[in-house]
Protein backbone atom coordinates (compact mmCIF):
# COMPACT_ATOMS: atom_id res chain seq x y z
CA UNK A 1 0.00 0.00 0.00
CA UNK A 2 0.94 3.58 -0.54
CA UNK A 3 -0.18 6.52 1.90
CA UNK A 4 -0.02 10.02 1.07
CA UNK A 5 1.47 12.31 4.08
CA UNK A 6 0.07 14.79 6.59
CA UNK A 7 -0.58 18.60 5.04
CA UNK A 8 1.33 19.51 8.22
CA UNK A 9 3.70 17.33 8.84
CA UNK A 10 5.71 13.99 7.82
CA UNK A 11 3.56 11.29 9.60
CA UNK A 12 1.07 9.32 7.30
CA UNK A 13 -2.41 10.46 6.13
CA UNK A 14 -5.45 9.17 7.50
CA UNK A 15 -8.17 11.04 6.09
CA UNK A 16 -7.96 13.59 2.73
CA UNK A 17 -10.63 16.32 3.06
CA UNK A 18 -12.10 17.14 -0.26
CA UNK A 19 -13.54 20.53 0.41
CA UNK A 20 -10.17 22.19 1.48
CA UNK A 21 -8.08 19.38 -0.43
CA UNK A 22 -5.42 18.75 2.57
CA UNK A 23 -4.22 15.24 4.14
CA UNK A 24 -4.40 14.85 7.56
CA UNK A 25 -2.94 12.30 9.85
CA UNK A 26 -4.55 11.01 13.39
CA UNK A 27 -2.76 14.32 15.60
CA UNK A 28 -3.86 17.49 13.37
CA UNK A 29 -7.09 15.66 12.20
CA UNK A 30 -7.88 15.70 16.09
CA UNK A 31 -6.45 19.30 16.67
CA UNK A 32 -8.96 20.14 13.58
CA UNK A 33 -12.05 18.28 15.07
CA UNK A 34 -11.33 20.13 18.10
CA UNK A 35 -10.65 23.14 17.32
CA UNK A 36 -14.42 23.68 14.99
CA UNK A 37 -16.02 21.66 18.10
CA UNK A 38 -15.11 24.69 20.40
CA UNK A 39 -15.37 27.74 18.01
CA UNK A 40 -19.02 26.29 16.82
CA UNK A 41 -19.85 27.15 20.86
CA UNK A 42 -18.20 30.15 20.79
CA UNK A 43 -19.36 30.89 17.35
CA UNK A 44 -23.07 30.80 18.35
CA UNK A 45 -22.92 31.44 22.56
CA UNK A 46 -24.38 28.07 22.85
CA UNK A 47 -22.24 27.66 26.45
CA UNK A 48 -22.18 30.04 29.81
CA UNK A 49 -20.15 29.19 32.34
CA UNK A 50 -22.19 26.97 34.73
CA UNK A 51 -24.83 26.02 32.50
CA UNK A 52 -26.42 22.73 33.20
CA UNK A 53 -26.41 20.78 30.14
CA UNK A 54 -28.46 17.79 29.20
CA UNK A 55 -26.54 15.36 26.85
CA UNK A 56 -29.66 14.01 24.58
CA UNK A 57 -27.12 10.78 24.64
CA UNK A 58 -28.79 8.05 22.18
CA UNK A 59 -25.46 6.34 22.41
CA UNK A 60 -24.83 6.18 18.57
CA UNK A 61 -21.48 7.45 17.22
CA UNK A 62 -23.09 11.40 17.37
CA UNK A 63 -23.81 11.50 20.56
CA UNK A 64 -21.63 9.45 21.97
CA UNK A 65 -18.57 12.17 20.80
CA UNK A 66 -20.66 15.22 21.24
CA UNK A 67 -20.75 14.05 25.08
CA UNK A 68 -16.95 12.86 25.49
CA UNK A 69 -15.75 16.36 23.83
CA UNK A 70 -18.39 18.50 25.89
CA UNK A 71 -17.19 16.97 28.66
CA UNK A 72 -13.16 17.62 27.69
CA UNK A 73 -14.31 20.85 27.34
CA UNK A 74 -15.41 21.38 31.08
CA UNK A 75 -11.84 21.71 31.71
CA UNK A 76 -11.93 25.37 30.15
CA UNK A 77 -15.41 25.85 30.45
CA UNK A 78 -17.03 24.89 33.66
CA UNK A 79 -20.36 23.26 33.23
CA UNK A 80 -22.29 20.71 34.98
CA UNK A 81 -23.47 17.53 32.30
CA UNK A 82 -26.63 15.27 32.30
CA UNK A 83 -27.24 12.80 30.27
CA UNK A 84 -30.68 11.43 28.72
CA UNK A 85 -31.64 8.47 27.02
CA UNK A 86 -34.57 7.46 25.18
CA UNK A 87 -35.34 3.82 24.55
CA UNK A 88 -38.11 3.71 21.94
CA UNK A 89 -38.00 0.16 22.36
CA UNK A 90 -36.26 -1.48 18.56
CA UNK A 91 -35.29 -5.14 18.62
CA UNK A 92 -32.00 -5.88 17.92
CA UNK A 93 -31.07 -1.98 17.94
CA UNK A 94 -31.73 0.00 20.87
CA UNK A 95 -29.95 -2.28 23.29
CA UNK A 96 -26.22 -1.98 22.29
CA UNK A 97 -26.76 1.55 21.95
CA UNK A 98 -28.26 1.84 25.05
CA UNK A 99 -25.03 -0.72 26.66
CA UNK A 100 -22.80 2.13 25.33
CA UNK A 101 -24.94 5.22 27.15
CA UNK A 102 -24.62 3.40 30.06
CA UNK A 103 -20.80 2.80 29.81
CA UNK A 104 -19.75 6.20 28.71
CA UNK A 105 -22.00 8.05 31.30
CA UNK A 106 -20.11 5.34 34.23
CA UNK A 107 -16.49 6.38 32.72
CA UNK A 108 -16.98 9.62 32.82
CA UNK A 109 -19.31 10.16 35.85
CA UNK A 110 -22.29 11.71 34.38
CA UNK A 111 -25.61 11.58 35.97
CA UNK A 112 -27.80 9.63 33.37
CA UNK A 113 -31.80 9.02 33.37
CA UNK A 114 -33.13 6.69 30.79
CA UNK A 115 -36.80 7.32 29.76
CA UNK A 116 -38.92 4.69 27.63
CA UNK A 117 -41.45 5.00 25.33
CA UNK A 118 -42.57 1.36 26.67
CA UNK A 119 -43.11 3.68 30.15
CA UNK A 120 -44.36 6.90 29.03
CA UNK A 121 -46.50 5.23 26.25
CA UNK A 122 -47.64 1.66 27.58
CA UNK A 123 -45.76 1.02 23.86
CA UNK A 124 -42.44 0.75 21.82
CA UNK A 125 -42.30 1.85 18.76
CA UNK A 126 -42.01 -1.67 17.47
CA UNK A 127 -45.39 -2.26 18.71
CA UNK A 128 -46.66 1.35 17.52
CA UNK A 129 -45.30 0.33 13.70
CA UNK A 130 -47.19 -2.88 14.05
CA UNK A 131 -50.70 -1.11 14.07
CA UNK A 132 -49.50 1.92 12.19
CA UNK A 133 -46.22 1.18 9.79
CA UNK A 134 -46.30 4.73 8.03
CA UNK A 135 -43.90 7.27 8.96
CA UNK A 136 -41.92 5.61 11.71
CA UNK A 137 -39.18 8.49 11.56
CA UNK A 138 -41.91 10.88 12.06
CA UNK A 139 -43.64 9.34 15.25
CA UNK A 140 -40.31 8.23 16.65
CA UNK A 141 -38.57 11.71 16.17
CA UNK A 142 -41.79 13.94 17.32
CA UNK A 143 -42.37 11.29 20.53
CA UNK A 144 -38.48 11.46 21.25
CA UNK A 145 -37.87 15.24 21.07
CA UNK A 146 -41.03 15.28 23.50
CA UNK A 147 -39.43 12.94 26.22
CA UNK A 148 -36.08 14.90 25.64
CA UNK A 149 -37.63 18.46 25.75
CA UNK A 150 -39.58 16.69 29.02
CA UNK A 151 -36.68 14.74 30.73
CA UNK A 152 -33.97 17.96 30.40
CA UNK A 153 -36.50 20.48 32.18
CA UNK A 154 -37.21 17.84 34.92
CA UNK A 155 -33.18 17.78 34.93
CA UNK A 156 -33.21 21.20 35.53
CA UNK A 157 -31.05 21.79 32.80
CA UNK A 158 -30.20 25.13 31.08
CA UNK A 159 -29.73 24.08 27.68
CA UNK A 160 -30.37 20.29 25.59
CA UNK A 161 -27.16 19.11 23.72
CA UNK A 162 -28.14 16.85 20.50
CA UNK A 163 -25.42 15.60 18.27
CA UNK A 164 -27.04 16.80 15.26
CA UNK A 165 -24.04 17.25 12.70
CA UNK A 166 -23.21 19.15 9.16
CA UNK A 167 -24.68 16.18 7.09
CA UNK A 168 -27.47 16.35 9.51
CA UNK A 169 -28.35 20.01 8.87
CA UNK A 170 -27.91 20.00 5.17
CA UNK A 171 -30.20 16.95 5.30
CA UNK A 172 -33.11 19.04 6.99
CA UNK A 173 -32.44 22.14 4.75
CA UNK A 174 -32.87 20.30 1.84
CA UNK A 175 -36.20 18.38 3.22
CA UNK A 176 -37.59 21.35 3.69
CA UNK A 177 -37.35 23.45 1.59
CA UNK A 178 -38.44 20.03 -1.06
CA UNK A 179 -41.42 19.64 1.55
CA UNK A 180 -42.08 23.90 0.99
CA UNK A 181 -41.91 24.35 4.56
CA UNK A 182 -40.21 27.34 5.54
CA UNK A 183 -41.31 27.86 9.06
CA UNK A 184 -39.09 24.73 9.41
CA UNK A 185 -36.29 26.45 8.84
CA UNK A 186 -37.27 29.62 10.54
CA UNK A 187 -37.51 27.09 14.02
CA UNK A 188 -34.46 24.86 13.21
CA UNK A 189 -32.22 27.02 15.01
CA UNK A 190 -34.36 27.84 18.55
CA UNK A 191 -32.28 29.72 20.65
CA UNK A 192 -33.89 32.68 19.69
CA UNK A 193 -37.72 31.66 20.75
CA UNK A 194 -37.90 31.51 24.31
CA UNK A 195 -40.76 29.65 26.14
CA UNK A 196 -40.41 28.48 29.57
CA UNK A 197 -40.73 25.04 29.45
CA UNK A 198 -38.91 24.85 26.10
CA UNK A 199 -35.16 24.38 27.06
CA UNK A 200 -32.98 25.56 24.03
CA UNK A 201 -31.09 23.04 21.87
CA UNK A 202 -27.72 23.56 21.12
CA UNK A 203 -25.92 21.68 18.59
CA UNK A 204 -22.13 21.90 18.61
CA UNK A 205 -21.07 19.38 16.09
CA UNK A 206 -23.38 21.68 13.35
CA UNK A 207 -20.21 22.44 11.69
CA UNK A 208 -18.63 18.49 11.81
CA UNK A 209 -19.30 16.91 8.73
CA UNK A 210 -20.63 12.70 9.88
CA UNK A 211 -17.97 10.90 8.46
CA UNK A 212 -15.89 13.20 10.79
CA UNK A 213 -17.58 12.44 13.89
CA UNK A 214 -17.20 8.42 12.77
CA UNK A 215 -13.47 8.91 12.06
CA UNK A 216 -13.00 10.73 15.77
CA UNK A 217 -14.69 8.55 17.42
CA UNK A 218 -12.15 5.50 16.42
CA UNK A 219 -9.21 7.78 16.49
CA UNK A 220 -9.89 8.51 20.05
CA UNK A 221 -10.67 4.87 20.68
CA UNK A 222 -14.17 5.01 21.05
CA UNK A 223 -16.07 2.06 20.32
CA UNK A 224 -19.16 2.36 18.24
CA UNK A 225 -21.82 -0.02 17.39
CA UNK A 226 -21.95 0.34 13.37
CA UNK A 227 -26.13 -0.94 13.46
CA UNK A 228 -28.33 0.91 11.12
CA UNK A 229 -31.82 1.73 12.83
CA UNK A 230 -34.30 -1.32 11.06
CA UNK A 231 -36.50 1.89 10.40
CA UNK A 232 -34.20 4.01 8.49
CA UNK A 233 -34.68 2.80 5.02
CA UNK A 234 -38.19 3.98 4.40
CA UNK A 235 -37.63 7.44 5.55
CA UNK A 236 -37.48 10.53 3.03
CA UNK A 237 -34.11 11.64 4.84
CA UNK A 238 -32.38 8.44 3.46
CA UNK A 239 -33.37 9.27 -0.54
CA UNK A 240 -32.24 13.51 0.43
CA UNK A 241 -29.03 11.85 2.30
CA UNK A 242 -28.09 9.90 -0.68
CA UNK A 243 -28.52 12.58 -3.42
CA UNK A 244 -26.47 14.71 -1.06
CA UNK A 245 -23.43 12.55 -0.70
CA UNK A 246 -23.24 12.48 -4.48
CA UNK A 247 -23.64 15.77 -5.30
CA UNK A 248 -21.16 16.11 -2.49
CA UNK A 249 -18.49 14.30 -4.14
CA UNK A 250 -19.06 16.11 -7.43
CA UNK A 251 -18.52 19.25 -5.69
CA UNK A 252 -16.59 18.89 -2.58
CA UNK A 253 -17.76 21.26 0.37
CA UNK A 254 -21.45 21.04 -0.80
CA UNK A 255 -23.15 20.50 2.90
CA UNK A 256 -21.01 23.55 4.17
CA UNK A 257 -22.22 25.68 1.46
CA UNK A 258 -25.98 24.40 2.37
CA UNK A 259 -25.26 25.16 6.03
CA UNK A 260 -24.30 28.45 5.54
CA UNK A 261 -27.06 29.38 2.87
CA UNK A 262 -29.67 27.81 6.00
CA UNK A 263 -27.63 30.25 8.26
CA UNK A 264 -28.26 32.98 6.22
CA UNK A 265 -31.60 32.28 5.96
CA UNK A 266 -32.63 31.70 9.40
CA UNK A 267 -30.85 35.46 9.92
CA UNK A 268 -33.14 36.79 7.36
CA UNK A 269 -36.40 34.90 8.59
CA UNK A 270 -35.93 35.29 12.21
CA UNK A 271 -35.88 39.00 10.97
CA UNK A 272 -39.45 38.86 9.12
CA UNK A 273 -41.10 36.17 11.22
CA UNK A 274 -43.26 37.15 13.98
CA UNK A 275 -44.47 33.44 14.87
CA UNK A 276 -43.61 32.76 18.57
CA UNK A 277 -43.90 29.39 20.55
CA UNK A 278 -47.67 28.84 22.73
CA UNK A 279 -48.35 26.06 25.42
CA UNK A 280 -49.81 23.18 23.92
CA UNK A 281 -53.80 23.23 24.75
CA UNK A 282 -53.71 19.40 25.84
CA UNK A 283 -50.48 19.08 27.58
CA UNK A 284 -48.83 22.46 27.87
CA UNK A 285 -45.59 21.52 26.47
CA UNK A 286 -44.23 24.17 24.08
CA UNK A 287 -46.35 24.34 20.51
CA UNK A 288 -45.81 25.96 17.31
CA UNK A 289 -49.53 25.43 16.90
CA UNK A 290 -52.77 25.21 19.35
CA UNK A 291 -52.09 21.66 19.89
CA UNK A 292 -48.47 20.02 19.61
CA UNK A 293 -47.09 17.28 17.03
CA UNK A 294 -46.22 15.28 20.41
CA UNK A 295 -50.03 15.21 21.65
CA UNK A 296 -51.53 14.79 18.09
CA UNK A 297 -49.69 11.49 17.15
CA UNK A 298 -50.37 10.17 20.82
CA UNK A 299 -54.02 10.08 20.49
CA UNK A 300 -53.96 8.73 16.77
CA UNK A 301 -52.19 5.46 18.59
CA UNK A 302 -54.75 5.09 20.89
CA UNK B 1 -6.28 -8.62 -1.67
CA UNK B 2 -8.49 -9.63 0.99
CA UNK B 3 -11.60 -7.26 0.98
CA UNK B 4 -13.47 -6.88 3.88
CA UNK B 5 -17.14 -5.00 3.61
CA UNK B 6 -19.00 -4.43 7.07
CA UNK B 7 -17.13 -7.23 8.40
CA UNK B 8 -17.94 -9.59 5.50
CA UNK B 9 -15.01 -11.12 2.99
CA UNK B 10 -15.98 -10.33 -0.45
CA UNK B 11 -14.23 -11.66 -3.12
CA UNK B 12 -13.26 -8.81 -5.39
CA UNK B 13 -9.59 -8.49 -7.07
CA UNK B 14 -8.21 -4.58 -7.09
CA UNK B 15 -4.83 -3.17 -7.39
CA UNK B 16 -4.98 0.76 -7.72
CA UNK B 17 -6.56 3.82 -5.54
CA UNK B 18 -9.01 3.15 -2.62
CA UNK B 19 -11.22 5.79 -4.31
CA UNK B 20 -11.63 3.22 -7.56
CA UNK B 21 -12.01 0.81 -5.05
CA UNK B 22 -15.32 2.41 -3.81
CA UNK B 23 -16.47 3.27 -6.91
CA UNK B 24 -16.64 -0.45 -8.23
CA UNK B 25 -18.21 -1.54 -4.79
CA UNK B 26 -20.61 1.72 -5.29
CA UNK B 27 -19.94 2.41 -1.97
CA UNK B 28 -20.09 6.70 -1.20
CA UNK B 29 -16.60 7.59 0.22
CA UNK B 30 -19.16 9.93 2.25
CA UNK B 31 -20.42 6.78 3.94
CA UNK B 32 -17.74 4.68 5.07
CA UNK B 33 -14.09 4.33 6.48
CA UNK B 34 -11.15 2.61 4.87
CA UNK B 35 -9.32 0.36 7.09
CA UNK B 36 -5.70 -0.71 5.25
CA UNK B 37 -3.91 -3.32 6.97
CA UNK B 38 -5.54 -2.25 10.16
CA UNK B 39 -4.90 1.35 9.73
CA UNK B 40 -7.24 4.44 8.99
CA UNK B 41 -6.67 5.27 5.18
CA UNK B 42 -7.65 8.21 2.51
CA UNK B 43 -9.33 7.35 -0.31
CA UNK B 44 -6.20 8.45 -2.37
CA UNK B 45 -4.35 5.69 -0.95
CA UNK B 46 -3.04 2.53 -3.34
CA UNK B 47 -3.51 -0.97 -2.50
CA UNK B 48 -2.02 -4.15 -3.29
CA UNK B 49 -2.75 -7.58 -4.03
CA UNK B 50 -0.82 -8.12 -0.24
CA UNK B 51 -3.20 -5.57 1.79
CA UNK B 52 -5.84 -6.16 4.19
CA UNK B 53 -8.86 -3.78 3.41
CA UNK B 54 -11.87 -3.13 5.18
CA UNK B 55 -14.53 -0.76 4.37
CA UNK B 56 -16.69 0.27 6.94
CA UNK B 57 -20.17 1.96 6.78
CA UNK B 58 -20.86 4.62 9.11
CA UNK B 59 -23.24 7.22 8.02
CA UNK B 60 -26.28 6.07 8.69
CA UNK B 61 -29.73 7.40 8.12
CA UNK B 62 -33.16 7.85 10.23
Amino acid sequence: MSISKCSKCDSESIIFLHYVCKHLCAKHFRELFEKRFRSTVREFSMIKKDDRIAVGLSGGKDSTVLLRCLHELCKDLPMELVAITVDEGIDNYRDATLRIAKRETKKLGIEHKIVSFKKEFGKTLDTIMKKDGSLPCSYCGVLRRGLLNRGARELGADKLAIGHNLDDVAQTTLMNILRNEPDRIARFMEPQIKHPSFITRIRPLLRTPEKEVAIYAMVRGINIDHQECPYAQSAFRQIVRRQLNEMEECHPGTKFKILGSFLSMDKIMKMKSEKKLTACSSCGEPSAGKTCRFCEMRASFF
Amino acid sequence: MKLFLDGRLKKLNHTGTVSALLKKLKVSREEVVVKLNGRLAPETASVLTSDKVEVIKVVFGG
